[in-house]
């Protein structure tokens, strides 16, 4: 059988209600959404517009779905999917679309872009035309499960250092760095002590029933449209959870993971999760609202701004928790604009921060995330996604922002009252 | 065949049967969109999803919830006013032969005076479709065809309206059934796929919180 024909079944089985309604007819090609598009401001290509981008796409999908386009295809640009057009596509759903959403929200007609273009890195990985090292991060994700017990060792003896830092840092003896103990919640970081001690912290400040397992919250196979390889790395963490007879999940400030975690994974099983599942963000939210959580105001007059990270945010619904604790910290809190739903993406989204490959086009891209980010005049930035964090590191130093990058709770720990 | 004869069979007969054609052709694409799969959201609920699809649908009517209407007032205003020339112009095409007593001379004017604008508005979509490159390169000879039949659908309009004879009627109801019989393949269906597309995407939303924003805790 051809690769089209193959890439052609493939996109059938991904064909569902949403990208349905999106596929044929509901785009009236207004245009609304081409200035909603972080990387067609940046580049000013009109081919790299939300709307001509999906309509690569559509066009084929038309062709097969749409009565007219079967008949006359030229009249509605209708096409047939060659070879090189699959080329085209990797770029089109890989590097030219980090399937932030901004275009859904500022659509008329809520065309959902990323959501044609999610199905299409499904069907390229699918047939193996995925970026590869997104496949190589995925691979090493799930191969972590077979080297476990070999990892158990190096792991807590990492732990056993980190555990010190966050005992010197509140100033306790006894704080502790639980591995793999019952808890009533399982806290999943990332593989970055970034994301291990600022929780740690907290966490022992409060005085939390808390642990940590062997696995970490990334997901690349989301960013590959790998259904069955996210879910098994969702899987694992569940069967965690599930043996370490937690009540909750908490993920570490990284966007994917809480997207994956938060909202898809129910959905990829069919079922609502047994647990209950938050980001690092919300508890230390709720943490502050009881009062268990108590910072120091007095020394943060820096000028300092927030990024929404797409996932968290618009894909999320997370905007006002990390603006309470930063606000709760902070006396110079800047809001960039937009902000919230309407933020830009960093330009690092959608697992293109890890491709080297297109390394200069995503600092291009975040052309628009470095003007926003200028215009609020801010010192530090603040965000909740290692994407983000990375992303903005990069165009901070390319674009001579001179700003510092954080992530919201390795920042807030600096202000804990520590007595 | 006299032209009263003809006339009448335009804006009875004939337009009965391109809506009916118009509607198993909608309920077909509706019956298969339906059977689409689709996975709700099955995450535990942050937001309000009712709530969510309605401000989906309100969107449109609220400028400044989008950044590409708020930032572009003009064109957002144009968009209402072209579409509610469309609106009157179809309710006109029921009017006509359905409540002849209610279209006087002064309803006749105030039908023109709505669809007019739409009529301007749509040679300026027509020049920017032509003109900007962006939008040049993803126009099919369906956007063009269906623009420039709608002009003629609000052009015969107007005439029909203000001059009123039985050619200007009889051409306003020729291009009507045209569009009823075209309408199910093109572009301008987008209204069907509007109703589930902001279903969907409020929906969504509504559920995990991201809009309406949820301000403080629940």
């Amino acid at each position: 059988m051809s690769i089209t024909r193959t890439a052609l079944e493939e996109v059938e089985k991904r064909f569902n209600r949403l990208i349905g309604t999106s596929a044929t007819n509901l785009c009236t090609h207004c245009g609304w959404c081409v200035e909603s598009c972080h990387v067609y401001l940046s580049t000013l290509n009109p081919e790299l517009s939300p709307v001509a981008k999906t309509e690569r796409v559509r066009r084929v999908l038309k062709r097969s779905h749409d009565w007219l386009s079967k008949l006359v295809p030229f009249w509605t640009g209708a096409a047939d999917l060659t070879e090189s057009e699959l080329d085209k596509w990797v770029e089109l759903a890989y590097k030219y679309c980090t399937l932030c959403e901004r275009c859904v929200i500022n659509c008329p007609m809520a065309v959902e872009t990323p959501q044609i273009m999610g199905a299409i890195r499904g069907t390229l990985t699918s047939i193996k035309k995925s970026p590869e090292i997104l496949d190589q991060l995925t691979g090493a994700e799930i191969a972590r499960e077979d080297g476990l017990d070999m990892m158990r060792e190096i792991f807590r003896e990492h732990i056993v250092d980190l555990e010190k830092e966050v005992q010197e840092k509140l100033n306790n003896p006894s704080a502790k760095i639980p591995i793999e103990e019952e808890a009533e919640i399982l806290y999943v970081p990332l593989s970055g002590v970034h994301t291990i001690i600022p929780p740690a912290v907290i966490f022992n400040y409060v005085g939390a029933s808390w642990t940590l397992s062997m696995f970490e919250s990334s997901n690349y196979a989301m960013f590959l449209g790998d259904i069955p390889r996210a879910k098994q790395i969702v899987n694992r963490i569940l069967k965690e959870a599930e043996r370490l007879n937690v009540k909750e999940i908490v993920l570490s400030e990284c966007g994917h993971a809480y997207a994956a975690f938060r909202w898809e994974a129910p959905k990829w099983f069919g079922e609502p999760l047994k647990f209950k599942v938050s980001s690092i963000l919300e508890v230390m939210d709720d943490y502050l609202e009881t009062g268990v959580l108590t910072f120091d105001s007095s020394q943060n007059g820096e000028a300092i701004t927030y990024h929404d990270p797409c996932n968290i945010g618009r894909k999320g619904g997370i905007f006002e928790e990390p603006r309470r604790i930063i606000n709760v910290i902070s006396s110079n809190y800047r809001e960039m604009y937009p902000s919230r739903e309407q933020n830009f993406c960093c330009g690092g989204g959608g697992g293109l921060v890890a491709n080297t490959d297109w390394q200069d086009y995503r600092i291009e891209t975040g052309k628009v995330k470095a003007d926003q980010i200028r215009e609020t005049r801010a010192k530090k930035v603040l965000t909740s996604c290692d994407n983000c964090l990375h992303q903005i590191q990069e165009i901070s130093e390319y674009y001579d922002l001179n700003v510092e990058v954080s992530n919201v709770s390795q920042w807030a720990i600096s202000a804990l009252t520590i007595t | 065949m006299t032209n009263e004869y003809i006339l009448h069979f335009i804006e009875y007969e004939l337009q009965a049967i391109a809506l009916m054609w118009m509607a198993v052709l909608y309920t077909i694409k509706i019956v298969q969109l339906s059977r689409l799969p689709i996975s709700w959201e099955r995450g535990e609920k942050k937001g309000n999803p009712t709530r969510g699809v309605l401000r989906s649908y309100g969107t449109i009517f609220m400028p400044w919830s989008m950044e590409s209407s708020k930032t572009h007032l003009w064109r957002w205003a144009e968009f209402g006013l072209y579409h509610i020339g469309a609106l009157v112009a179809i309710f006109n095409t029921f009017t006509f032969p359905f409540a002849p007593a209610m279209m006087t001379p002064f309803v006749r004017v105030l039908f023109a005076v709505l669809i007019a604008p739409a009529f301007v508005v749509g040679i300026l979509k027509l020049i920017r479709r032509i003109g900007k490159q962006e939008l040049r390169i993803i126009s099919t000879p369906d956007d063009y065809f269906s623009l420039v039949s709608l002009q003629f659908f609000f052009f015969f309009g107007i005439m029909a309206l203000l001059v009123g004879t039985p050619s200007w009627r009889m051409a306003y109801f020729l291009i009507t059934a045209g569009f009823l019989f075209y309408v199910p393949f093109s572009k301008i269906s987008h209204y069907i796929y509007f109703f589930f597309s902001r279903y969907l995407t409020g929906k969504r939303y509504g559920w995990r919180g991201v809009i309406p924003r949820l301000e403080s805790k629940s």
